[in-house]
This record gives C-alpha cells, sequence and structure tokens, in this order.
C-alpha cells in the first residue's frame, strides 16, 4: 500500500479557476477536494469539478488514438493518428487552400492560445469558438466601448450588486465565482435581480425584475431613461470621458420612454426607476452580467450599454464598481497565438469577415458561415475540420444543419473525452486529458487579474493534454513550436521572472492593482474616452450608437408566427450539474438530474394538460425535442423555460440520441436572426408551442 | 466529550448540489444512497440530511441493535451487524437513512467522523458556497441561527 499524495491544481470542469488539492495513491487520483487558500474559490467546489474522477476514469473514456475505417473504430498509434491527420491536411491545403479547413473550440478546456496558434500557422482565417455569442463577444463589445472587460469588483465590496441574467452560484463564472459574489452579499450589498426566472437570487434580490426574456438591452436603455431624467450621473465624468453623451441622449429620451421600455420588457416603470436609482445612487455598485445578453441579437448593444451605466455612474474603474483589472505580466494568450503570422490574404478570406466585422476583428467566425460554405460550398468550399472540445451537433444553433454540415465533410478531426454524437462523425478521433492531466498557466485570457498554477496530476491511458496535441500536430505540419509543453509555459512566464517549476511551487499570480487609470491615460479607444457612440462602428458604416432591436422571433416581430406558436421559448437552462453539453455520462450527477427539464408556469401546463414529471414536445417552425414538465410558479405563464445540452450517452447507437431531447433542433441561425456585427445567434428567444407526449 | 450537530439553514441552500456529490466522493458511494439530498422546488432547496436526533427513532427501531449513538452525540450504523430489515428507513422522520442495495444494507450520515478525528470539516460543508452547512459544538443550534450575518435579516 502505498501513500497518499496531495497535489495542489486548478479545476477545469466549465471555465475553471477554482482550486483544487487531489488525492492521489497508486498513481491514481482517489479524491479531489477545495484548495481554501485559492484566491477564487477559497476552498469551495462544484458538483462538477467534484465529480472529475468519475469523468477521468469512465469506462467509456476513449484512451487512445482512433482511426474509423469502414465505419468502424480502431485503435492506432499516436504517430500514425498525426501522419494521418498532417498528410490529410496537406492534400486539402494543396487542393483547396488552407481556408477550407476549419478549426473549431467549444468553451475550450484552457487552451485558447494553442488552439489559435496552431490555426493561425495552418493558415486558416475560418476559426470557429462559442465567442461569438459566449464571453469573447462581451470582450469585443468592451474593447471598442471602453477599451477593457470591465469585471465585477467583488473584493472591494459593492454595496449594490445588479445580478444581470446570470446565476453565478450554478453556472458560468468568468471572473468571479458565486463564493465571491456571496461574501460581498452577506456584508449587506443590495441586490437588483433581473431574470425572467424566480429562481434563489431572485427571491432574495431588494429589487427582481423579472423582464420578457431577451429584452435585457432595451431594459438597460430604461435605466438610463431613469438617470438622464432625473439627473443621476456623474457629470464631471460625462463630460470629460463620454464621448457622443449629447446623441446618445437624444436617443434614449426619443425612443426609450419609460412607458415604451415597459411594453417591451414587461417590467413596470416604477421598478425600472426605483432599480435605476439604487444602482445610480449606491456607490460603489457593480454590475455582473450572464450570457444570456449575449445569445440574441442585441448581443453587442446590450453590453455597451452594460459599459454605460458604469461608466456615467461613476462605477467604472472604481473599487467595489467594473474594474480593469491589471494582470501579472504573463506573456498574453494574444501574443501566444501569434495572429500576425496569418497571412493579409488569409486574414481578407475569413468567412463572414465582411459582415461581422467585430468578430473578424476578435479572429473568429460565426458557425453559420462555417456551415453555409461546407454545404454549398459558398464562397468557396470548405473540405476538413478539426474540432476540440465541442459538440456542435448539440450546442450549436439549428443542429439539423450543423448535423448536415458535419457529415459532408471530405475529413473531420475530433479531440475529446467521450464518442460525442460530434465525434461520431469523425474519422479520427485524438484522446486529450482532463485538467487533472493538464500543465498549463491557467486563467491567463480572464479579466480577473490572477493566473493560476494548473498542475499535472496524472496521466490516464495515452490520452494527451490538448496544449500538446496541437503542438504535435503542428510540428508534423512544418509549423514553429516549442520542445515541450512546459518550455512554452516558460516563455509565458518569462516576463515575471519565474519559470514553470517555479511558478508551480507558488500556485498563482495576482497583478499589481490600480484603480481609475483613466485619470492618467484616459480610455483605450480611439478617442481616449468611453465610447457610447462607437467611433469603431461609425467606420464600419454601423450604427454607432447602442440600441434595441425587437427580437427576430417574438409575438411583437412575428405576431402571424405566434399563433401557431404562442409561446416565448427561453431556451438554455443552466444546471449547476451539467456544463453545455458534457457530463450526461457521469454516475453522480446524472443521478441528481436524470432527465432533460422543461419549465412550465402552472396554468399554461393545466391548458395543455401537462402535468408534474410528463414528458413534453416543444416545437418551434424548425424542429421539436422532447422533455420533462417541471412545472414553475416563478415564471411568466407567456414563457417556456427549457434546459440545452441533451444528448444520451447511454443509447448505444451512433448518434446517441442527439436529435432526441436537443434544444437546439428548435432554434435558429439564419443570418437575419443574429448580431448584425458579432454574428451572435439567437440561441435564446424564440416561439414555440407545446404539447403532451402522447407515447410516453 | 462535546457533543456536536450539523445543520443546514435552509434558506441560504441554493440547490447547487455540491454537498451531495462531495458526500459520495467522500464515502465512496455510487448511485442509489444520498446521505444528504437537496429537493428541488424553485426557488426553495430544501435539504434532506440526518439530524443525528437525540433519541434517534432509526436507533430505536432496528431490531439488532447496529445504530448506536457515539460519546459525541453522531448517530452511526455498524455495517457488519446491519440485516438489512429498512425497519430504520420507515422510522426517520426526515427520510435521512438510506439503503445501499449493492450491500443490501442501510447507509447513513456518520458525520464524516473520520475527518472530524482529524480536526477536518465534514465533505459537504466544505463545498458549500454560501456556507449554510453548520457544524455546531458546545454552543446550541439556535445559537448558529442567531449568529445570522445578512440572510437571517432578512
Amino acid at each position: 500500500m502505498s501513500e497518499v499524495k496531495f497535489v495542489k491544481t486548478v479545476c477545469r470542469s466549465c471555465h475553471g479557476g477554482c482550486g483544487v488539492i487531489a488525492h492521489v495513491k497508486d498513481g491514481k487520483v482517489i479524491k479531489v477536494e477545495g484548495d481554501p487558500e485559492s484566491p477564487i474559490s477559497h476552498g469551495t467546489m462544484c458538483a462538477k469539478g467534484l465529480a472529475i474522477t468519475q469523468l477521468a476514469y469512465h469506462p467509456d473514456r476513449v484512451l487512445y488514438p482512433m482511426q474509423k475505417t469502414n465505419g468502424d473504430w480502431k485503435r492506432i498509434s499516436w504517430d500514425e493518428a498525426l501522419d494521418t491527420v498532417a498528410s490529410k491536411f496537406k492534400d486539402v491545403i494543396a487542393e483547396y487552400g488552407s481556408e477550407a479547413i476549419i478549426v473549431g473550440q467549444g468553451t475550450g478546456r484552457d487552451y485558447e492560445s494553442h488552439f489559435s496558434r496552431f490555426g493561425n500557422l495552418l493558415g486558416t482565417p475560418n476559426i470557429l469558438t462559442a465567442g461569438h455569442m459566449c464571453y469573447l463577444s462581451r470582450i469585443g463589445a468592451t474593447l471598442t466601448t471602453c477599451g477593457r472587460h470591465p469585471a465585477i469588483d467583488y473584493a472591494n465590496n459593492p454595496k449594490c450588486i445588479v445580478m444581470w441574467a446570470c446565476n453565478p452560484q450554478w453556472t458560468n463564472p468568468d471572473e468571479y465565482k458565486g463564493v465571491s459574489f456571496w461574501r460581498a452579499y452577506e456584508k449587506g450589498a443590495k441586490l437588483i435581480v433581473i431574470d425572467p426566472r424566480k429562481g434563489f437570487l431572485a427571491k432574495r434580490a431588494d429589487l427582481w425584475l423579472q423582464l420578457r426574456p431577451g429584452t435585457d438591452a432595451a431594459l438597460a436603455m430604461g435605466f438610463f431613461s431613469v438617470i438622464i431624467e432625473e439627473e443621476l450621473y456623474d457629470r464631471e465624468f460625462v463630460s470629460q470621458y463620454i464621448h457622443g453623451w449629447d446623441a446618445f441622449v437624444e436617443r434614449v429620451r426619443k425612443d426609450y420612454t419609460l412607458k415604451r421600455v415597459e411594453e417591451t420588457t414587461w417590467v413596470k416603470q416604477d421598478l425600472i426607476r426605483k432599480a435605476a436609482r439604487l444602482y445610480a445612487t449606491t456607490k460603489p455598485a457593480g454590475i455582473h452580467w450572464g450570457v444570456p445578453t449575449e445569445q440574441t441579437n442585441n448581443c453587442t448593444d446590450f453590453t455597451r450599454t452594460a459599459v454605460g451605466l458604469m461608466a456615467v455612474t461613476g462605477n467604472l474603474d472604481a473599487p467595489g464598481g467594473n474594474v480593469f483589472h491589471v494582470p501579472p505580466p504573463v506573456r498574453k494568450v494574444a501574443e501566444f497565438s501569434a495572429h500576425t503570422e496569418l497571412p493579409k490574404e488569409q486574414v481578407k478570406k475569413r468567412l463572414g469577415g465582411e459582415q461581422y466585422k467585430l468578430a473578424a476583428r476578435m479572429t473568429f467566425i460565426t458557425p453559420k458561415c462555417a456551415w453555409d460554405a461546407i454545404l454549398t460550398e459558398k464562397p468557396y468550399p470548405v473540405k476538413a475540420g478539426y474540432l476540440i472540445g465541442t459538440n456542435p451537433v448539440v450546442s450549436r444553433a439549428n443542429a439539423g444543419e450543423v448535423y448536415q454540415a458535419l457529415k459532408k465533410l471530405d475529413f473531420l478531426v475530433v479531440q475529446d473525452f467521450f464518442l460525442t454524437p460530434t465525434a461520431e462523425l469523425a474519422d479520427i478521433f485524438l484522446p486529450a486529458g482532463t485538467w487533472l492531466e493538464q500543465n498549463h498557466v491557467a486563467e491567463n485570457w480572464k479579466f480577473h487579474g490572477y493566473v493560476l498554477a494548473r498542475q499535472k496530476v496524472v496521466e490516464i491511458g495515452e490520452c494527451w493534454q490538448d496544449h500538446k496535441i496541437f503542438m504535435e500536430l503542428g510540428k508534423k505540419m512544418g509549423q514553429q513550436w516549442w520542445d515541450s509543453v512546459e518550455d512554452a509555459l516558460d516563455w509565458l512566464l518569462e516576463p515575471t521572472g519565474l519559470t514553470w517549476d517555479e511558478f508551480k511551487k507558488k500556485g498563482y499570480l495576482h497583478g499589481d492593482q490600480k484603480y481609475y487609470k483613466h485619470l492618467e491615460k484616459g480610455f483605450s479607444t480611439p478617442t481616449g474616452k468611453v465610447e457610447l457612440y462607437s467611433t469603431i462602428f461609425e467606420k464600419w458604416g454601423v450604427d454607432p450608437l447602442p440600441k434595441y432591436t425587437e427580437l427576430p422571433e417574438s409575438p411583437i416581430s412575428q405576431p402571424d408566427m405566434a399563433k401557431k406558436y404562442p409561446y416565448i421559448l427561453n431556451a438554455g437552462l443552466r444546471t449547476p450539474t451539467f456544463f453545455h453539453s458534457a457530463n450526461r455520462q457521469i454516475p453522480w450527477l446524472r443521478e441528481i438530474r436524470p432527465d432533460p427539464i422543461v419549465e412550465i408556469h402552472p396554468q399554461t401546463a393545466s391548458q395543455h394538460n401537462i402535468e408534474e414529471g410528463d414528458w413534453v414536445w416543444i416545437e418551434s417552425p424548425r424542429g421539436k425535442a422532447k422533455e420533462r414538465a417541471k412545472l414553475n410558479d416563478g415564471i411568466d405563464p407567456r414563457v417556456i423555460v427549457a434546459e440545452h445540452g441533451w444528448w444520451y450517452p447511454e443509447i448505444q447507437s451512433s448518434g446517441h440520441g442527439w436529435d432526441v431531447s436537443n434544444i437546439n433542433m428548435l432554434t435558429d441561425n439564419s443570418h437575419e436572426s443574429m448580431d448584425p456585427v458579432m454574428g451572435a445567434t439567437n440561441l435564446r428567444v424564440l416561439l414555440c408551442n407545446i404539447s403532451r407526449c402522447e407515447d410516453e | 466529550m462535546e457533543k456536536v450537530s450539523m445543520v443546514f439553514r435552509k434558506k441560504n441552500c441554493m440547490g447547487c448540489h455540491a454537498c451531495e456529490v462531495a458526500c459520495k466522493q467522500e464515502h465512496g458511494l455510487g448511485v442509489g444512497p444520498r446521505l444528504v439530498q437537496v429537493l428541488e422546488k424553485s426557488p426553495d432547496y430544501i435539504p434532506i440530511y440526518c439530524h443525528h436526533c437525540a433519541k434517534a427513532p432509526c436507533k430505536e427501531a432496528c431490531p439488532v441493535e447496529a445504530i448506536s449513538r457515539n460519546e459525541q452525540g453522531i448517530v452511526l450504523i455498524d455495517n457488519d451487524l446491519c440485516i438489512g430489515c429498512r425497519e430504520c428507513l420507515e422510522a426517520c422522520p426526515f427520510g435521512a437513512m438510506q439503503f445501499e442495495d449493492s450491500q443490501e444494507i442501510a447507509v447513513k450520515c456518520d458525520l464524516c467522523v473520520h475527518r472530524l478525528e482529524d480536526n477536518r470539516r465534514p465533505a459537504c460543508m466544505t463545498v458549500c458556497p454560501t456556507g449554510c452547512i453548520y457544524l455546531s459544538g458546545k454552543k446550541s443550534i439556535a445559537a448558529v441561527f442567531e449568529k445570522t450575518t445578512r440572510g437571517g435579516s432578512k
């Protein structure tokens, strides 16, 4: 019997960042616990992270590279796998050009730097990420508005917290975990919750604004309407640091009277007034906003308006407000990514680059452009794909089209843990390591001022950490990389004076935080001010002022369609156990949530003869999915709320029931429905009808 | 020896289920028995857990005296003595007694007694992001509720 060894590392079962102490015995992780010394999670861990041993040692996990021949998977060596991929990619490049290869990831396992570097050195501008509608879209919107992403500053105790479309204690903790929010809240902060659904936080809030799903940008304009009318803004800041204030005020006065905002958002005027007053007059106050605001056609405009609120109330870069965290002096993801190595003529070929200018500037494409190019070969053919840690047939809009497109590819490589419905369509499967199998300077892309040491705890089967796979495949393609993963980390860390081995012992680095940085050097925008009127958008020929554009599919924009599909589907309900399409095969987690859940107001359910626990068809003009009814009187009777990400690993046939309970069978990805500069797909709000499944 | 007891401040439970997975991991349990379980009735979350009752109905119901209460007041089950009759499951007013199908024995929360010996908190408690799980020693359980910060005053 050998002894138990304890290794400190950092979780990545979601966006990650929580400190972990892994218990290792006989070369196997037998348990994980929270690290009380972690500056991010303070010893807590969530259900997903705690279940990592069941994922890492899952019997279905693929532990070696595989090749599919005549429909059957067979084990091959890493050399065979990488040689095959490299030679196929070279053939495609020779015949169609590098742009005919799509390189795609999902949320990612903290390998953005390596992923982008591989794509750039390959010479393809067609980088597919979730960024068009998740996180990077807010980075793009904040970049153009105030120069950098302003994250809420919980460490300095905001006195008022606006929790806007976010439930950080369950999910999607980008910069901050639920525990940081909770500590600030417990110190007595006022809480404003903006959510169509009465959850735990809405119940606790001082003010809960139950808006019509997807109208966040209109509500933000409503806040401005009050702040302008009652002159609750910081006059000095506005006169010195806002570009385009007069034009913006004119638009708010003209288009966003509180009466009109109430009609659009369903939130009562007096409640909007109270919330705007509370936010604008309590100092400091911070806004913590979530991804639903980004997954609509108003993606960019919401974030720009929210930044405007932070700015005019004097909360931008103020302690306890929304601040520009200063990172430690580690080399940046962008530098590692070698964006400048992508030849100019290739940049010009980026699919949808002319249409979705902000996405192009952020160096990614919206998936619709990829599916179009594969299926129609216009503007040019796309023949091969390399998908890493992503399951787009479940997680991207209009799943039916995604499935057809991926099926049509001549050659598809998938890099993941399991044979997901997407991986089943591949020709080559590359087995990736979990976060327990990864050495990395973690969280280097986040805006919370930290980098964290995620160190390899074990190796499992023949799996390689993604970073190593990019490197070794890159070398086979003749690309410039480092000798080892750790050599690359040494290079990233060089400006800090630490090597990877030294950093690993330290655990984390924190930047030298300063506030009110604009007093010295203004904001990093073309005018040096917060651009409520965007000079960049103006140059692009896009409306320079933010606004609310009615959702492409709503009772207002599509009254005829609403006759057949009378409910507003709020798709993408998060759970604390799953991360998008992940974890459905993890016993501890699936036991907690065995079925996909659709929430229906009791009144609406009774009209359709639906009872708690019934299977329900949810249907849109594009398709249908079935989920299990949970009655919830904390939602509006006109709204249906459904979980996303569902497939059934236990269904043994190829495809694993990818189209049975997949809410993206219903979602739309038409160009008309997307954000005009970011290409954000409208994943969250559409029209639907419901009916009880008669065959269950 | 000082008695210990555990309480959940229900109003601060937000349904993340981290306590459940931490408990399963700590006790090496698979699918089936849930020594702590959070029921969801959004926006309310109801933790079901062993209260280590002073006059424990499970202990009284057990026909073979497999259940005992130690000097710290922790109600424990001796798996070797258990005959799998499920009387304790029926007796527990909280639904906290669980059954392990593979071994056909009753199982229950042991308050992570092996961790307490090392001066470590029970596994469920370490992961809770709102800190709604309390382990109370000398002070009574009531004192836990008195020492509320914001959560109790609202």
